[in-house]
């Protein structure tokens, strides 16, 4: 059965494609997602960093040595970073290494945040208050950015498993059930249509999802996988199905 | 999507104008500084505002075209708020604060709605998802299963009726497709 099974794809050099596709992209998927991760660290501990530093500047530090406290204290990826960042400030100036900083973090909120902070330093400003303040916008950002996140990572994963795995199954069974292929049923351009139609419902799937959770460039990369899960469900579950 | 770009940006315009303005740099400084980058479109939109001005372009004519330009009820305010600077000379840290404050409570609303309006999208997608594939796979085995049946329904044509499932077929997924944009039209941008 296994090499029955196996001789259903070689009629099929699109789904044959689209599976070679889906692996090559499943691997390209890979590192939006640990650079995602890491970048939501530093965010998340962006807040706290910003408030400690108000604090030490409040009791009277500098704001390098604020950083240098703050450093020590942070084992993250923040913390990391921030250690590099010191340790370039003895060879370059100080606003050098904080925006260094801000390009070694990759995020868009520590780049805003460093050049606000360089900004407040050329002006003089209070930068006590500032750091407060942007603690406090970063903090509330930070918290909707997770709740986002939680409240739709289970919808998104709902839509992805239904269309790409439910669905499927259930049609193949159906057609296997009613039609199947040993009582001399020519299926052919009906299967075809449905394959096609599955690849096609798990894009718009996938895309659906990861539009809901804010990163559809990094989730489209998984779609050519759950395409061919999903048109391979079917050709399979029609194949065994219907004997 | 200029819109979105807006509305993702101008809080941290806002932020930003604030800190300049705050430590007592001008508002020509201040948009200057926007102009450089790192805020999206309204850096852009700031860019070509600076570009005009250095052609002698006065400020308060440019602002009040790139209140036209605007699309967000946010930025709109903002524009208004450096114009009314300009030409009445208010305080415009003080309202930026105010606005800010005000921006970040319709935001954290504007999440809240987000999430409960997608809350309804797994299910409707799903419904038109699966009945519309069942009853077309239904009707597209149906010539084969009722062959015995023709003289109480007369004869189906396999080719017409795997046109009619075809058809079908692209309307469920133009349906679904269609549902799903709901995900990008209401994004609150974050």
């Amino acid at each position: 059965m296994i090499f029955g099974i196996l001789e259903i794809f070689r009629n099929e050099p699109f789904l044959l494609f689209i599976i070679t596709l889906g692996v090559a992209c499943s691997i390209g998927g890979i590192p939006p997602i640990i650079e995602r991760n890491r970048r939501r660290g530093i965010e998340n501990d962006l807040p706290a960093m910003l408030e400690a530093l108000s604090d030490s500047l409040g009791a009277g530090l500098g704001l390098q040595q604020a950083m240098m406290a703050e450093a020590d204290r942070n084992t993250g990826t923040l913390g990391k970073l921030l250690r590099e960042t010191l340790a370039d400030a003895h060879s370059s100036s100080f606003d050098a290494a904080l925006a260094n900083f801000a390009t070694k973090s990759r995020s868009s909120q520590v780049q805003r945040v460093m050049h606000l902070m360089s900004t407040a330093i050329e002006q003089d400003a209070p930068l006590q208050n500032i750091l407060a303040d942007m603690s406090r916008d970063y903090e509330r950002l930070n918290d909707l950015m997770n709740r986002r996140e939680s409240d739709l990572m289970g919808r998104s994963i709902l839509i992805i498993m239904f269309v790409s795995i439910g669905l499927p199954f259930l049609i193949a069974f159906i057609v296997g059930l009613f039609a199947p292929r040993e009582q001399g049923f020519q299926l052919e351009s009906f299967n075809s249509s449905f394959t096609l139609f599955f690849g096609a419902a798990s894009f718009v799937a996938i895309s659906v999802s990861g539009r809901m959770l804010g990163r559809m460039r990094s989730a489209l990369w998984w779609a050519p996988l759950w395409m061919a899960v999903s048109m391979s469900i079917y050709h399979v579950g029609v194949f065994v199905i219907g004997g | 999507m200029r819109s979105l770009d807006e509305s993702r940006e101008v809080l941290y315009v806002i932020r930003t104008l604030d800190v300049l303005m705050g430590s007592g740099v001008g508002l020509e400084a201040a948009i200057h500084s926007i102009s450089q980058g790192g805020y999206g479109i309204i850096s852009k939109d700031f860019s070509n505002l600076m570009e005009n001005i250095n052609k002698g372009k006065p400020l308060e004519r440019e602002l009040r075209a790139l209140l036209k330009k605007a699309e967000t009820d946010g930025y709109k305010r903002v524009i208004n708020t450096m114009l009314n600077n300009v030409t009445q000379n208010t305080d415009i840290i003080e309202t930026l604060r105010k606005q800010g404050e005000r921006m970040e409570e319709s935001r954290t609303e504007s999440v809240k709605e987000y999430i409960e309006e997608l809350g309804g999208v797994p299910e409707t997608l799903l419904s038109i998802g699966m009945i519309g594939p069942i009853i077309l796979s239904i009707l597209g085995i149906a010539p084969q299963l009722m062959e015995d049946a023709e003289e109480l329904f007369g004869p189906m044509d396999q080719g017409m009726i795997m046109s009619i499932v075809n058809v079908g077929l692209m309307l469920t997924l133009l349906g679904m497709a269609m549902i799903g944009l709901k995900a990008h039209t209401k994004d609150p941008g974050l």
